[in-house]
C-alpha cells in the first residue's frame, strides 16, 4: 500500500512516515501543494493523507481538484482545525475521514485500514480467499486456521495481490506499493518476496503471468 | 451631601428665602416711604381744612375722633392757649411746631404738622407707629403666597428630578447586565443631552473592550491551534519510541523526541514574549540602555544556531549606541531577528548585524543572504502565525510578530528590504532618546 502525506510541518511529516513504513506502508511526503498535485499525477496511490494549511495551496483545494478529475483515491484530512465548519467543508469537498491534531498514531492508522476497506468494497475487515485469511489491523495472516509468519514486505505483497483478485500486477507496481520513493530497492525483491511467499503459503497461491506479473487467480 | 436632588432642594430653599426675605424688605421700605407721602399729606390737608373750619366758626367744634387713624388734633390761640384737643386720654403732646415734624412723645415717636393761621396754630399728630404698620402688613402679603409656593416648588423639584434621572438609573441596570459576552453598546438615543456624553463615552469604551476581547479570543484561539503541531509531533515521537522495532530507530525516535520538545518549549516561549511584548501593556522599566552591548548579547545567543547551519554571524558597532528602552525586550527583539536570520541563510551564507548612533537616534540593521521576502508579503509576515510560502522552518511563526510588538512600544519603526547583493536586510529605527 503506497501512502501520500502532504504535510507541510517537517517533523509531523517524517514522524508520520516513520510510523507508515513500520506498518508496512510505502510513504512519499510532500510538503506543499503544487508538489502533492504533481505527485498525484504521476503516481498511484493507495490512500492521500491531507493536511489543510499548507503553503501555496490549500489543502482543500487539492482535494476538489482531484475529485472533479474523477480520482476518488481515498482522502483521510490530518488537520489542526477542528472547528465543525472545517470538518464539514472538508468532508463535503471529498474528504473520506477527517482526524484532528494531536491524533493518535494507532487511531490514525485504524482510519486508514478503514478507508482502504470500503475502497476495495469490503466490509468485514479481514481479507479472506480460498483457506487464506489476512487481518489488516494486526497484518497476520492464517491458513487454514493456522497463523503464517511474513515479513512485513512479503505480507505487503501477498495483500496488494489480494485486494484485487485476478488482476495482474507487475513488478514495477508491486515495488510502488512497497517501497517509496527515498527508500531504496533490491534488484529483484519482488521476486525473492513472492518466492518466500510460495514457499510458505503453497505453490498455487501466486501466478505468474509471464512478462507481465503476477496475480491470485479468482476462488 | 452628594444627591443632586438634596442639593436642587437646599438651593431651592436658599433661593426661595432671600428672594422671600428681598421682597419683603423692600415691599415694606416702599410702603413706609409711600405711606409716610401719603399720611404727609393727610396731616397737611386736614390741618387745612380744619384752618378753614376755624376761620369761618372759630368756637365751632371741631369733627372728633379721627377714628383708627389715631389722629390727635389740637388748637391754639394766638396767645398759647389750648382751645382744643381731640383726643384728651391720649398722651399729650405740648411741643408747638409749625410745618413737619418728628416728635417723641413718652418713648414714642410721633409725626406732627404745624399750620399757622390767623387765630393761632392747628397741629395734627399721627404716631409713625400706625405707618410701620400698614408697610409690615403690605411685607406680610407678598411674602405669604411665597412661602406657600415653596413646599409646592419642592415637590416639583423632587418630581423632575427624579424624572431627569430615570434615563440614568437604566442606563445603570442596562449597564450591569453586561459581561465580557454581551458588549453591545448601550442605547443612548433617548437619554438627556446631560447624560448623553458619558453613555456615548461608555460605548466607545465597550467597543474597545470588545475589540480588546475578540483580539485576545482570536490570540488564544490561534495560539491553541499553533500548539497542535508540536503536540502532534510529541505525540508521534512517543508512539515510535514505544513502537520502536529495534535499537537504531529507538534511538532515532529518542532523538526526534527531543527536538520535539525543544520546539514546544520554544513556542511557549515565544508566546510568552508576544503576550509580555503587547503594545497595550503598560510599558515596563524603560531606562537609557546601550543598545551596542543588548547586541553583543543578542548575536553572542545565536552564535551556537549559527554554527550549526554554518551561517557566518558579524556584528559591527559603535561603542555605545544610546536609546531609551527595556533591555529584556530588546533583546529578546535582536535574538528573534537574527535567529530569523540565520534560519533562512543556506550554509555558507552570512548574517550582519550593525548597530550605528544616527542622527534621528539609533539603527539596528539585520542582512541575510537568504532568500528574501518578496516586497508583496512584506507586510503579512509580522501577522502572528505567518510563514514564508517557501519557508521549509518550522519556527513558532510568532518571531516577526514579536519584533514587531516590542518596536511599537518602543516607538521604534521597522523596514523589511532587499539586501544589496540579495537576501533580506531589517532596519529597526529607534527614535532619539529623551
Amino acid at each position: 500500500m503506497r501512502v501520500l502525506l502532504i504535510e507541510d510541518d517537517e517533523m509531523i511529516a517524517s514522524g508520520l512516515q516513520t510510523g507508515l513504513r513500520q506498518a508496512g506502508y510505502a510513504a512519499d511526503w510532500m510538503r506543499d501543494g503544487r508538489s502533492a498535485t504533481a505527485a498525484l499525477q504521476s503516481t498511484t496511490y493507495d490512500v492521500v493523507l491531507l493536511d489543510l494549511g499548507l503553503p501555496q495551496r490549500h489543502g482543500l483545494e487539492i482535494l476538489r481538484e482531484l475529485r472533479r478529475g474523477g480520482n476518488s483515491i481515498p482522502v483521510i484530512i490530518v488537520t489542526a482545525r477542528d472547528e465543525r465548519e472545517n470538518r464539514i467543508a472538508g468532508l463535503d469537498a471529498g474528504a473520506d475521514d477527517y482526524i484532528v491534531k494531536p491524533f493518535d498514531l494507532d487511531e490514525l492508522m485504524a482510519r486508514v485500514r478503514s478507508v482502504l476497506r470500503r475502497a476495495a468494497g469490503r466490509g468485514d475487515p479481514r481479507i479472506t480467499h480460498g483457506d487464506l485469511c489476512l487481518d489488516p489491523a494486526t497484518r497476520t495472516v492464517e491458513q487454514r486456521g493456522i497463523p503464517v509468519r511474513l515479513s512485513a514486505h512479503e505480507y505487503s505483497v501477498l495483500e496488494a495481490l489480494l485486494q484485487r483478485p485476478g488482476t495482474v500486477l507487475s513488478r514495477a507496481q508491486l515495488e510502488d506499493r512497497l517501497y517509496g520513493w527515498d527508500e531504496p530497492i533490491g534488484s529483484n525483491a519482488v521476486e525473492v518476496y513472492v518466492h518466500s511467499l510460495r514457499r510458505k503459503l503453497g505453490s498455487e497461491v501466486i501466478k505468474t503471468m509471464r512478462g507481465v506479473g503476477y496475480f491470485v487467480p479468482k476462488p | 451631601m452628594n444627591s443632586i436632588r438634596a442639593r436642587l432642594i437646599i438651593a431651592l430653599t436658599i433661593l426661595v428665602a432671600l428672594v422671600s426675605a428681598l421682597a419683603a424688605t423692600v415691599t415694606y421700605q416702599r410702603v413706609l416711604h409711600e405711606t409716610s407721602i401719603l399720611f404727609d399729606y393727610q396731616l397737611r390737608q386736614m390741618a387745612l381744612s380744619l384752618r378753614n373750619q376755624v376761620s369761618l366758626a372759630p368756637r365751632i367744634e371741631v369733627p372728633a375722633d379721627q377714628g383708627d387713624a389715631d389722629f390727635v388734633v389740637q388748637i391754639w390761640d394766638s396767645f398759647g392757649t389750648r382751645m382744643y384737643l381731640s383726643r384728651p386720654g391720649l398722651p399729650m403732646i405740648n411741643q408747638t411746631v409749625l410745618g413737619f415734624a418728628d416728635l417723641s412723645v413718652q418713648g414714642e415717636a410721633w409725626r406732627a404738622y404745624g399750620l399757622q393761621t390767623a387765630d393761632g396754630v392747628i397741629q395734627i399728630a399721627q404716631p409713625v407707629r400706625v405707618r410701620g404698620t400698614l408697610a409690615r402688613g403690605a411685607a406680610e402679603r407678598v411674602i405669604v403666597p411665597l412661602l406657600l409656593l415653596l413646599p409646592l416648588m419642592l415637590m416639583a423639584v423632587a418630581w423632575t428630578v427624579r424624572r431627569g434621572l430615570g434615563p440614568l438609573q437604566r442606563l445603570a441596570s442596562e449597564v450591569q447586565r453586561r459581561d465580557a459576552r454581551s458588549l453591545k453598546p448601550v442605547v443612548s438615543e433617548d437619554l438627556p443631552i446631560e447624560i448623553r456624553p458619558l453613555a456615548d463615552e461608555l460605548n466607545r469604551l465597550l467597543l474597545r473592550l470588545q475589540a480588546a476581547f475578540a483580539a485576545q479570543r482570536t490570540f488564544i484561539s490561534d495560539a491553541a491551534h499553533e500548539l497542535r503541531s508540536p503536540l502532534t509531533a510529541l505525540r508521534l515521537q512517543m508512539q515510535l519510541l514505544d513502537r520502536a522495532p529495534d535499537e537504531a530507530a529507538r534511538l532515532e525516535a529518542r532523538a526526534r523526541l527531543g527536538d520535539a520538545v525543544a520546539r514546544a518549549i520554544h513556542l511557549a516561549e515565544q508566546l510568552l514574549a508576544l503576550a509580555r511584548s503587547d503594545p497595550q501593556e503598560a510599558v515596563g522599566q524603560v531606562e537609557a540602555m546601550d543598545l551596542s552591548a543588548v547586541a553583543v548579547e543578542g548575536v553572542a545567543d545565536c552564535h551556537a544556531l549559527a554554527v550549526t547551519r554554518q551561517v557566518e554571524l558579524s556584528l559591527e558597532s559603535s561603542p555605545t549606541v544610546r536609546i531609551a528602552g527595556e533591555e529584556e525586550s530588546i533583546r529578546i527583539l535582536i535574538r528573534n531577528l537574527v535567529d530569523n536570520a540565520v534560519r533562512y541563510t543556506p550554509s555558507g551564507g552570512c548574517v550582519q548585524v550593525r548597530c550605528a548612533q544616527t542622527s534621528g537616534g539609533a539603527l539596528l540593521e539585520v542582512r541575510d543572504t537568504g532568500p528574501g521576502i518578496p516586497a508583496a508579503d512584506r507586510e503579512r509576515v509580522f501577522d502572528r502565525f505567518y510563514r514564508h510560502a517557501q519557508g521549509h522552518e518550522s519556527g513558532s511563526g510568532l518571531g516577526l510578530a514579536i519584533v514587531k510588538a516590542i518596536a511599537e512600544r518602543h516607538r521604534a519603526q521597522i523596514d523589511l528590504a532587499d539586501a544589496p547583493g540579495g537576501g533580506l536586510q531589517v532596519s529597526v529605527r529607534f527614535p532619539r532618546s529623551p
